[in-house]
């Protein structure tokens, strides 16, 4: 069975990513530092801004975009706040 | 719901369950992280693009930071165990929770898109809400007009308890301005 429609194929394709994703939460759960699990998420924020933009490009529902730019733009900042978390010891902003 | 939409809801309930379970909690604010990003998807899924909106400005950026702000002020104990161990008695009251809203509430709502749902039985209410709006209150987007005044006083409530919050918090912390 060959899915013709190019939208079935970035919904297969959405599909994917989010198993990948859970591939990544295990990392999340299971990594023996708090730097795996970091980089954890941080791969999980980037994954989830293709998950969206496959989402959008499948359903047919561009300003699935605009949630997508929005993580874009903000998925390194928890990342920059814990990693100056951990290496000052308090200092977050 | 399609299956994207089953395995990500089974994603956000293990990620709430481990951001529960975790001893340590700069991993629990980690994972945490990561729920809120299972959450955003969801509600992208569930047409809500503003609510997944919120969830993204406010689960990545802001939540994280005041988690971290907080820990920060408090003392993190070391431990050695990855899990917090289980409450027998708060899991059976939380268990029988759950099964009550799942046999008594949740056979009761509508699914998604229910053409036998009041929203849609019901169109002229809503075709009277899209046409007078713009009349009775001079805003252009309804759903702004329906949150900013016809439940304008509700809003006003919600800001108030806001509001209270914070003179609470400065009370308790003796202070007079925040910062």
């Amino acid at each position: 069975m060959i899915p013709l429609d190019i939208n079935e194929l970035f919904l297969v394709g959405a599909a994917i990513f989010v198993v990948l994703a859970i591939a990544m939460f295990y990392r999340a759960v299971a990594g023996p530092t708090t730097q795996d699990r970091l980089l954890a998420v941080n791969v999980l924020g980037t994954n989830t801004v293709v998950i969206l933009a496959l989402l959008a490009a499948g359903l047919d529902q561009p300003w699935f975009l605009d949630v997508a730019l929005i993580y874009a733009l903000l998925n390194f900042l928890m990342a920059i706040a814990i990693s100056k978390f951990t290496v000052e010891r308090g200092g977050v902003l | 719901m399609s299956l994207v939409g089953y395995t990500l809801a089974i994603f956000v309930i293990v990620a709430a369950l481990a951001t529960a379970m975790f001893r340590d909690v700069l991993s629990a604010i980690i994972v945490f992280g990561a729920y809120s990003l299972g959450m955003a998807i969801l509600y992208t899924l569930l047409l809500a693009p503003d609510v997944a909106m919120t969830e993204a400005a406010i689960g990545a950026g802001v939540t994280t930071i005041l988690l971290l702000l907080t820990i920060a002020k408090t003392t993190r104990p070391t431990t050695d165990r990855l899990f917090e161990s289980i409450d027998v008695p708060a899991l059976f009251v939380v268990g029988a929770f759950v099964v009550v809203l799942g046999t008594q509430v949740l056979p009761e709502m509508y699914a998604v898109g229910d053409s036998e749902a009041p929203v849609w039985s019901n169109p002229e209410v809503t075709q009277a809400y899209l046409e007078q709006t713009y009349e009775d209150t001079g805003v252009q987007n309804a759903v702004t007009a329906v949150l900013a005044a016809y439940r304008g006083f509700d809003t006003f409530g919600e800001a108030v308890v806001v509001f209270a919050a914070g003179i609470a918090t400065l009370l308790v912390l003796k202070r007079e301005v925040f910062a």
